[in-house]
Order: C-alpha cells, then structure tokens, then sequence
C-alpha cells in the first residue's frame, strides 16, 4: 500500500506518534483510561495536527450524545403484561 | 445501595413481594435497553419477561460480587443476544469491523482528510431533537456484537469492566469493539452534520 493509499498514517516532524497509532487509541483516550506517559504523546501529536484535533473532539461529542439519548419508560400495559406473566413464576406467599 | 441490598436479601429467601419490588425498580431500564438493541416492541416484551423469570428462577445464585443491575444487565444481554429479529428487521451480518476502513480516507489525489468539528452543530442539533433518531438508526446499523458493547457503555452508562462482565467479554475485547462501534457512528454523524467529504 503506497503513503497515498494508507490515510492518517504518517508522522509529523518531530513527533513519535502516528495519526494512526494514535486513532487507534482514541476512545481511551477521551475515556481517560490511558497512562500519563501515552496522554503526554497524544497531547504532543493533537498540538501539530489539527485532523487528529478534529476527530477526537468529534469522536468524544458522539460519546457524550450517546449518553444523552432519551431512555424509553415502558408502557403501562408492557408492565401489566409482565407483571401477569411473573405472577405464575413468583414463589407463593408463605 | 441499603434498599436494593434488603431486597436482594428478602428475595433470596423467598419474598415474593421483595421480588416484586426489585422487578418494579428496574423494569424500565431493562424495556429501554431491549428496546434500543431490538427495535420491536414484541421482542422488547420477550426480553423483559426472560429476564426477569431469570432473575426469579436464579436470584440465590447472584453472589453480590457485581452490582445487581450489571448482573440483570448480564441476563437481559444474554435475551438479546439469542434472539433473532424478525419482521422488517433482518438479522444484522455479524462482521469484523476494520479500523482500515473506519479511518478517514485521503482524497482522490492522495491529499490528507479534510476533518470537519461538527460539536457545536450536534449539541444544536440535539436541542432541536433533529439527532436523536439519527443516532438511533446508525446505532442499529452495527452488527449485535458491537451495538451491545456500544449500548452498555455509552448509552446505559456501565463502566468498561461492568460491560465485560455483562456480555462474556475481557476489557480489552470491549474497549476494541466500542472504539471500533464509536468510530462507525461518528462517521454517520459526519456524514449528517457536515458532509461525507469532511467526515
């Protein structure tokens, strides 16, 4: 695969980290689940490349509106349905 | 949780009305997740009812060693997992999501990605209630394996060792399978907010 072919994966000038290296390790990244070490090098390469700034700001947003979707309640009559069929299934009172 | 902990206690000894209670207490979270993981309001009621027929028949087995939801989650998760969709809901292929072909690509002539921020463009879009059935369509897009871990985690709110335990997974296999989930429904929203050429 020539560099052409191969997206986001290339150094910049003075930089250990790849832009692929370090997509790979974005979600653990904006999840704050990385060493202090790995962060210092990500936050080295995000200060040079404004694609890779990009996309971990949007890869975090989409994170945070997952989380923010709206759950769905159960509707009265799922709950009764439900709660007649566990009624056969409880352990009779004693 | 002192309440819930009295509950569990009451239920294993054979408190149908404890037993009750526990059902009333997490029976929406239970209906809004299969819900999102099968979209069929049918579906959704078989779930419910396996899960909580699960938890009555094995309630003197959970150890207390994870918290009771991530537990219920686990029996609910296991629901899903066997059950195939059915009406206008085929089965998604199960399939290996690539980070190759997740990444943004170069242009025609090999130039690097143009990469749009769209957050300000999503929390309004959000506002107005444009994104929410957007997001909920890429999400069910996924292939089961990936939507579960991506559901669990990120729309449910479990921790990555809590999500492990609910499906069978080490952390690993699910930090890989939600980067990889994560990375698919931001490129959707790209797409939406700010042009597949910008994704």
């Amino acid at each position: 695969m020539s560099d052409a072919q191969r997206p986001f994966d290339h150094t910049h000038d003075g930089m250990s980290m790849t832009c692929r290296e370090l997509f790979e390790r974005l979600s653990e990244y904006v999840d704050g689940e990385l060493s202090q070490e790995i962060c210092e090098e990500i936050r080295k390469h995000l200060d040079g490349c404004d694609p890779c700034v990009n996309f971990a700001k949007t890869l975090k947003t989409t994170a945070n509106l997952c989380r923010r979707l709206p759950s769905q309640p159960i509707p009265p009559a799922v709950a009764a349905d439900l709660h007649r069929f566990l009624s056969d299934h409880l352990p009779r009172p004693r | 949780m002192t309440d819930e902990r009295a509950l569990i206690a009451a239920s294993k000894s054979g408190d149908s009305a404890a037993l009750d209670a526990l059902v009333r207490t997490h029976q929406d979270r239970v209906y809004s997740f299969a819900m999102r993981m099968c979209r069929n309001v049918e579906d959704a009621k078989d779930i419910l009812q396996e899960t909580f027929l699960g938890v009555i028949r094995s309630i003197r087995e959970f150890r207390e060693e994870s918290k009771f939801s991530t537990w219920l989650y686990r029996i609910a998760s296991n629901a899903c997992l066997k059950k195939r969709r059915r009406g206008v809901h085929e089965p998604t292929p199960e399939q290996e999501f690539s980070l190759d072909d997740l990444m943004p690509r170069p242009d025609a002539e090999g130039r690097r990605p143009e990469i749009a921020d769209w957050s300000g463009d999503a929390e309004r879009a959000l506002l107005h209630g444009e994104l929410s059935a957007r997001m909920e369509n890429a999400i069910d897009k996924l292939p089961k394996d990936y939507k579960i871990v991506l559901v669990l985690r990120d729309v449910e709110g479990l921790s990555a060792e809590e999500t492990a335990q609910a499906v069978g997974l080490s952390v690993p296999a699910v930090k890989s399978r939600l980067h990889r989930a994560r990375v698919f429904i931001r490129r959707e929203l790209a797409d939406y907010l700010a042009g597949p050429q910008t994704r």
